[in-house]
């Protein structure tokens, strides 16, 4: 009996061990099984199709086209290779308008024969109309919309994922929006992270080390949304005034902020890097009469300089994933910049403003979490790196 | 401590009273909110107002999690192709109309817009004042967030469904589009008529190419003159109809169209 | 003696670098403190929110985080500690042991965005357990894990060999030896990972925003299967939105002041708790 308790305990200990393990198969799982229904599909409205007149010689249109389209930027079929004629539009809004309530029908049983009616009579007719409309007598063409690609979801530069009828699903904004803000994050905070570092590690005493270790821990510990209040009262009118802008919401603002979230972990790690250097290593360096920052410089920062770089991942890694203080100070205007004085939009600023208006299930949640697979992603690179750094340092 | 106890006892006697949940529209909240304070203190019922969006009201209303889905835009095709799949009939209500006032920077010199004006800003075809009959400034859009009902409104019926500018800054909140406005010169954006609007300049707006300019106000609201107006939704199961009636009885009444005014939206006729 | 002229530069260079790092942290707490503290008053703490919550408090957003806190430290604590064991105790070096902590060191680096976007997609659609105290805690529990296993491990590690060697030289078992000899040993450091990760989970907006969170609730949770207010997303919300942001914002700094009270609270207790303890050590 009691051998059967032990085993049962031990067993315990080997689920919880194997816990976290699950639990990033689980994430991995979830957030992919989402993400990944977004690649093949069409990115017009569900159950809706485009359609024009049969003598029209355009077969497909891209997304970006149709939003140009749309946008009134394109206004003639010429530019899309087909014969010269104005682009008019119609939607099943516009057929409600443009015919009775009797046309129509009261259930709208009569939709396909007003379709029908509409793109007979307009040559250079562009409808978007439900599937249910299209019946066997529909004598429009519908045309294939292109669909969405690993490719065009990258390298795609406009993020409209609610434009109708055909939505904009292209992330490179927001991944230049993410690395530029993290990257400025990094360069505001390693130059103060690792003057802190040495100077905690090498020059002062103990007791000012000991002051010094919780407040670091405490800045540590200040929630992200507090930092984003606190930079979205103080930092971004700030920026605002010193650089005369017209907008103070911009990637500095963030950066500035993302660098003090950096802070703690920058420190932390490359004062733990240099205080693992050999003793040795210090005493010969002394013994050949250098100078203590001689030594520091030419000896310490060399020696561990896979703990510094391993200080640097971990803060762009942080500063990647952060969000709500994102949210609050980068103006979240979805333009290709890469200017720090402009507004722009992050990966997880995007998230967490549209997740909550996004209809479950549909087109642009899964491409929300199609950005969260992106994400994941970064910071799984990010992780695989300290690692394989780690291990080596190890040998 | 007294206080955690009468707390804790109001909690007790809510359980047995009957409880209705809304869910959704972060726009329609202050309003449902209000409209609940008040119902409840009538004794009948018990209602619960939750935001999240219109998108995460209609989700909820999908999976049975709520009673009453609040919503500041028409439910969609999908939405409806979701709950038909879910085997649920909903009926529609419209509680109240929300104006939206075109709102500048106080230093601005420009205090009218025609349609088309409003439209060229928002879509990024005209990018300094100077062109709108203002000084030489850039202009800086300020927008909701795309997923949110409001800008999906402005999107189809002030820019004809053109889409905004990608230079357009997206708040994530009303309040944040106000604040943001207030302090920066160039900047222009659209708020509802519930929102405070001090230290912003609202404009006059014309919808007939620039032969009358009409000032957003509850006055003009109500008359209709103004022309940027939308309605505000509720939608429920018509299964528990029974249930949810005296609350939307109450909404309509007499009694809660004058909360509808207070709150700074626009009674229904 | 050029050198030594350089090292004083730089060493000054790094001295005031090193204050500006406790500048900014002063300038923040300072700023939060001396706007928070106008508004902190007993009725502050304990009234529900009133008039659109441009007046009134915030009790309900702190019964909500209190709430939380619990639910994911119920969750996350026995877990992470039992994983923290096994992997110190049981497994022995290798490549199982090198995974595990490479999906330790993976869950620990997830972007709390994307916690948000699990618990929503697994807690709150798959299971069902909609929006909740529940799914919430779950998410946030998952969000602890990996700092808890970290500090059980490096408190484990941290026990003398020799207490080990002289339980089971005593005939002791393994299990008995763990449970008796090193878990009291290594508990004030396991305790300390404990109260961080409260500080933790007491902050965490982005995983809340999507499994619990709620904008206004006119009453307090009855059950784990409802929603709650919470104080990190009350302060996003009356920074944001609210139909007037400047009357809210003295409330926005109340309610900004009360979440860094916790972690300090919270960081202090791990101070005193860690300091003493390595002082009885010695």
């Amino acid at each position: 009996m009691k051998k059967l308790f032990t085993r049962f305990q031990e067993i315990v200990l080997l689920v919880s061990g194997w816990f976290t393990s699950i639990m990033v198969l689980l994430i991995v799982f979830f957030l992919f099984k989402e993400g990944i229904k977004i690649f093949g599909k069409k990115p017009v409205e569900e159950g809706f199709v485009m359609a024009v007149h049969p003598n029209n010689l355009v077969n497909s249109i891209s997304p970006g086209m149709c939003k140009d389209i749309f946008d009134g930027k394109i206004e003639n079929w010429e530019r899309l290779g087909g014969r010269s004629y104005p682009i008019e539009l119609a939607t099943l809004e516009d057929i409600g308008s443009l015919y009775t309530e009797e046309e129509i029908g009261s259930e709208m049983e009569h939709l396909d024969s007003c379709f029908n009616d509409y793109i007979n009579k307009h040559e250079g007719a562009l409808i978007s109309l439900p599937k249910s409309a299209v019946s066997s007598s529909f004598k429009g063409k519908i045309i294939s919309v292109k669909k969405i690609s690993l490719n065009s979801f990258i390298r795609g530069i406009e993020w409209f994922p609610t434009s109708k009828p055909v939505a904009q699903f292209g992330i490179l904004p927001l991944i230049t929006g993410t690395l530029l803000v993290s990257l400025g994050a990094i360069l505001f905070a390693l130059p103060l992270g690792l003057a802190c570092a040495i100077y905690m590690a090498e020059i002062t005493n103990k007791r000012t080390r000991s002051f010094m270790k919780p407040i670091v821990e405490l800045l540590a510990g200040i929630p992200s949304v507090v930092y984003g209040f606190f930079g979205l009262v103080v930092i971004v009118p700030l920026i605002q005034k010193v650089f005369h802008l017209d907008v103070g919401e911009t990637a500095l603002s963030g950066s500035i902020i993302l660098g003090i979230m950096a802070l703690p972990t920058i420190i932390t790690i490359s004062e733990d890097a240099l205080r693992n250097v050999p003793v040795s290593m210090r005493e010969a360096s002394i013994a050949l009469g250098a100078t203590k920052w001689q030594t520091i410089s030419k000896v310490l920062i060399p020696y561990s300089l896979n703990g510094i770089t391993t200080a640097i991942a971990l803060g762009i890694g942080r500063a990647i994933g952060e969000t709500m203080a994102v949210l609050m100070v980068t103006g979240n205007a979805g333009n290709l910049t890469l200017s720090y004085l402009k507004p722009i939009r992050t990966i997880p600023a995007t998230i967490a403003a549209e997740l909550g208006e996004a209809p479950a299930g549909g087109m642009h949640y899964q491409a929300l979490f199609t950005l969260g697979c992106v994400l994941f992603v970064f910071t799984l690179a990010i992780n695989i790196y300290i690692n394989f750094v780690t291990k080596r340092r190890r040998m | 401590m007294k206080r955690i106890l009468i707390a804790l006892l109001a909690v007790v006697t809510l359980a047995n009273a009957q409880n209705v949940k809304i869910k959704g529209s972060d726009t329609v909240l202050p309003l449902a909110q209000k409209e609940a304070e008040a119902y409840n203190k009538k004794g009948v019922g018990k209602v619960s107002v939750t935001g999240g969006g219109s998108g995460v009201g209609i989700a909820c209303l999908i999976d049975g999690s709520t009673d009453i889905a609040s919503s500041s835009r028409k439910i969609k095709m999908d939405e409806k192709l979701k709950l038909q799949d879910a085997g649920k009939k909903f009926k529609e209500v419209i509680i109240a109309k929300d104006a939206l006032s075109i709102i500048v920077n106080p230093s601005n010199t420009v205090s009218q817009l025609t349609r088309e004006q409003i439209e060229g800003i928002f879509t990024g075809k005209i990018t300094n004042w100077k062109d709108v009959g203002g000084s030489d400034m850039k202009i800086v859009v300020y927008s909701r967030e795309s997923s949110s009902g409001t800008y999906e409104f402005f999107k189809e019926f002030v820019m004809a469904k053109k889409n905004y500018t990608s230079a357009a800054l997206n708040m994530p909140a009303t309040g944040a589009v106000v604040q943001s406005v207030s302090q920066t010169k160039g900047a222009i954006g659209y708020v509802g008529l519930a929102y405070d609007n001090n230290g912003v300049k609202q404009l006059k707006v014309s919808y007939d190419k620039g032969k009358t300019y009409i000032m957003p106000s509850m006055a003009t609201a109500k008359n209709k003159t103004y022309p940027i107006i939308r309605p505000l939704y509720l939608y429920y199961n018509t299964k528990d109809e029974t249930r949810i009636k005296p609350f939307l009885d109450f909404c309509l009444s007499k009694e809660g169209q004058a909360i509808v005014e207070k709150t700074g939206y626009v009674p229904l006729d | 003696m050029d050198a030594k002229r350089k090292q004083q530069v730089v060493f000054t260079a790094i001295k005031t670098m090193s204050f500006l790092v406790v500048a900014i942290l002063v300038i923040i707490l300072g700023f939060i403190f001396i706007n928070g503290i106008q508004v902190i008053s007993w009725d502050f703490l304990t009234k529900m929110p009133e008039d659109g919550m441009l007046k009134g408090g915030i009790f309900p957003a702190i019964v909500g985080t209190v709430c939380l806190i619990f639910g994911s430290m119920l969750f996350a604590f026995p877990i992470g500690v039992l994983s923290g064991i096994y992997m110190n105790e049981y497994l022995k070096e290798g490549p199982i042991k090198q995974f595990i902590r490479l999906m330790t060191d993976n869950l620990a680096g997830i972007p709390s965005i994307v916690f948000g976007l699990f618990g929503m997609a697994f807690f709150v659609n798959k299971l069902g357990f909609g929006d909740s105290i529940l799914a919430g805690s779950l998410t946030l529990a998952i969000l602890a894990i990996p700092v808890i296993i970290r500090t059980t491990e490096e408190a484990l590690r941290s026990v003398d060999k020799t207490y080990r060697e002289a339980s089971y030289a005593l005939g002791a078992t393994k299990l008995h030896t763990i449970k008796k000899v090193i878990l009291p040993i290594a508990f004030p450091n396991i305790l300390t990972g404990f109260i961080l990760s409260v500080g933790r989970v007491s902050g965490e907006t982005a995983p809340i925003l999507f499994t619990v969170a709620a904008y206004f609730l006119p009453k307090l949770p009855q059950s784990i299967m409802e929603q709650v207010m919470a104080l990190p997303y009350h302060l996003y919300v009356m920074a944001t939105s609210g139909t007037d942001i400047e009357k809210a914002r003295p409330l926005a700094y109340g309610t900004a002041l009360v979440l860094i009270f916790i972690v300090l609270i919270c960081n202090l207790a791990a101070n005193i708790i860690r300091n003493r303890y390595t002082k009885t050590k010695k």
